[in-house]
């Protein structure tokens, strides 16, 4: 054997016995992350958050504003206005979710699109994330720009999984994937989240990067607060969705 | 199509060719512009071998045909025969000089108070919005500011690479201009005698409105009932808030009307969602869509979500050669669920999206990003979409005060409700 050979076979040997190495498991990554960003404590602290941002799409030349709230356990309501398209809303109330646009007028959510936001909604998703994700497994690691990834794989009861990465120095999250569900089809998601800020004690990622097929989202996270009312009303559901939940009610 | 696209069709198609020897730097921009075109087709196309091409032998043989091209004008043309390979609309290549001729004359979105079509070789009015006009619907143009337009037309026709969609745009460039500026045109009257007039350039009918990158583009919505009978119709599917609002209002306030005509002719596209949106006003039955949009890495559903106040009469929708994009989405699909019956002409089978961008030598590069197959299973591309019911708008019948489009359209909803 010759010594070129010799270390060949070594680096193989090295490469085996850090492959061999064990992966922590996933809830160790998820709660880590949970702690990192602020504690369970911070996050039971509130019941109530406000989110604002902004988003654009640059290939296309259009931006506009999002806001967003939610309280706890379990309600959200979302309104993107995003230029010549008009506002978007979207919101989960009493196990109901919906969407009324400019477009496409008020619809409700059903099936696997309807388990997707009943599981954005949930206020404490980072503490409590095994209400949502009754199986979570660490599946590799991975390299996120240039950052090295515990790669999480979490399953809901229904629908379509979300590969979550987590950096393995800092335990924020870096990355997820996931299939969105819609009645325009599937369509793999990834996002890149970072510039993690520190509000009220928790850590947010303010900024975030999104490809949907060719399309390509920025979103940027200008203000979170927590405990103050939402607008009265916020999470009514509109009229013309209360039509639709009873008109699906009379079926 | 978007200003830029449009005014690029006029100079390509009338522009004297400007030869002058290729500087170091004009190479490297129409070599780094190649790249650019190529790459871009390479990473945006919907397929993953655009056009069933080995797109990476394409590079290998054309980026060395650009590398010796002598001039701008050639390596703009190798460019253009190697995105001709695809043989699939919605890829071009404007020339710099488009952008040039624009912002030197300004080009203006002046109009002259009346719509005018191409019909059978000549140029026709249509329609007059100026009632103090003299102008009347049904009249010829015989020229515009000294320029012979049946000549012009019969010269466009027999490239068999123009569309009607790009001979109207040709056409309607050669009436409008500054608003303000004033067009010497010469008419043919019901009589068959010569009317010149001078027509002062008023501004376009319409709002202004963009779409991110789209330049801003005048819009209008009409809703009128011609008997009991709804009538809507719009130039552009742009100002999506607007016209998805008007168009909602129109179909509510019809809601016990005999039918629904729709007028897409002449109606280029748009914004391709709104088919999805207007399709819910007009369609009651839950889990329809349109047509199916493949793009690389998702495939989208132009899904139909029913309004609880859809209009449940019979529907017509009016089409013809100009009728592109989005109006061919919104036309095919309805046409392959049932829901409407199609009225007029051929539409222009060019209905994939696209984006524009600018080139690294100034010219502009559109190229399309994604397949659309109607629900019938069929592409829109290159097929278009085939009225129920062939019938064309004809000057005899303009001259007589008809549209025989919109009377065959009004004569089908009459017999649906007699056989109701």
């Amino acid at each position: 054997m010759t010594i070129l050979t010799r270390l060949t076979v070594l680096g193989a040997l090295a490469g085996t016995f850090a492959a061999a190495q064990p992966l922590p498991k996933a809830e160790t990554i998820l709660d880590r992350y949970s702690e990192v960003t602020g504690g369970k404590a911070a996050y039971q602290k509130h019941t109530q958050q406000t989110m604002t941002g902004t988003i654009s799409f640059p290939a296309q030349g259009l931006g506009g504003k999002l806001t967003r709230y939610a309280t706890a356990p379990d309600q959200e309501y979302s309104a993107l206005e995003l230029g010549p398209i008009g506002k978007i809303e979207s919101g989960f109330t009493n196990g109901v979710a919906w969407e009324k646009s400019s477009i496409l007028g008020p619809r409700l959510k059903t099936g696997d699109e309807r388990d997707q936001a009943a599981r954005e909604a949930l206020f404490d998703s980072q503490v409590g994330w095994r209400k949502i994700f009754p199986k979570a497994e660490t599946i590799g690691s991975e390299s996120v720009n240039g950052e090295d990834c515990y790669k999480v794989l979490l399953t809901p009861p229904s629908g379509k999984p979300e590969t979550r990465f987590y950096s393995k120095k800092s335990g924020l999250l870096l990355k997820s994937t996931t299939t969105a569900v819609s009645p325009m089809g599937e369509v793999a998601v990834e996002v890149e989240v970072s510039d993690y800020k520190n509000f009220d004690g928790i850590l947010f990622p303010t900024h975030s990067k999104s490809k949907m097929g060719a399309q390509q989202m920025d979103m940027l996270i200008t203000g979170v607060s927590f405990d103050q009312p939402a607008p009265a009303g916020t999470f009514d559901l509109p009229p013309e969705i209360k039509t639709l939940v009873d008109k699906a009610a009379a079926k | 199509m978007s200003n830029p696209v449009r005014v690029a069709l006029a100079v390509i198609l009338f522009a004297s060719p400007i030869l002058a020897q290729l500087t170091t730097e004009q190479k490297q921009a129409n070599l780094a512009s190649f790249e650019t075109v190529w790459t871009t087709i390479r990473d945006k196309h919907w397929e993953t071998n655009p056009g069933g091409l080995d797109w990476q032998a394409i590079h290998a043989e054309y980026r060395p045909r650009v590398e010796a091209a002598a001039s701008t004008e050639a390596a703009r043309g190798i460019m253009r025969e190697m995105i001709g390979r695809l043989k699939q609309t919605h890829f071009a290549i404007c020339p710099a000089a488009v952008y040039q001729v624009l912002d030197a004359d300004g080009s203006g979105d002046g109009w002259p108070g009346f719509d005018a079509r191409v019909l059978d070789g000549r140029v026709i009015v249509t329609e007059v919005h100026q009632p103090q006009s003299n102008i009347k619907t049904g009249w010829e143009i015989l020229q515009s500011n000294g320029a012979d337009l049946a000549a012009l037309v019969a010269k466009l026709q027999t490239d068999p690479a123009i569309h009607e969609l790009q001979l109207e745009r040709a056409v309607a460039a050669r009436l409008s201009g500054q608003v303000g500026a004033v067009r010497s045109m010469v008419f043919e009257d019901q009589n068959n005698a010569r009317v010149p007039l001078d027509v002062k350039l008023i501004p376009p009918r319409g709002e202004f409105s963009g779409f991110g990158n789209l330049p801003p583009q005048p819009v209008w919505f009409e809703s009128k009932r011609l008997g009991n009978t709804g009538y809507i119709r719009f130039n552009i599917f742009l100002d999506l808030v607007h016209v998805m609002q008007q168009f909602g209002d129109a179909v509510q306030q019809c809601a016990h009307c005999d039918g629904m005509v729709i007028d897409l002719r002449g109606n280029p596209g748009g914004i391709g969602a709104m088919a999805m949106g207007m399709a819910g006003w007009l369609v009651k039955q839950t889990g329809e869509r349109l047509g199916v949009m493949y793009m690389r890495g998702a495939t989208l559903n132009f899904f139909i979500n029913p309004r609880a106040e859809a209009f449940e009469g019979p529907v017509a929708v009016l089409v013809d050669g100009s009728s592109a994009s989005t109006s061919e989405i919104f036309a095919g699909g309805l046409k392959d669920l049932g829901r409407a019956r199609i009225f007029g002409t051929r539409t222009a089978a060019a209905a994939l999206p696209s984006v524009i961008t600018r080139l690294p030598n100034s010219d502009g590069f559109q190229y399309a990003v994604a397949n659309y197959i109607s629900q019938g299973g069929k592409a829109l591309e290159g097929n278009g979409v085939v009225p129920d019911v062939e019938v064309k708008l004809t000057r005899e019948a303009l001259l007589a005060g008809h549209d025989p489009v919109v009377d065959a359209a009004l004569d089908w909803i009459r017999k649906q409700k007699v056989s109701q």
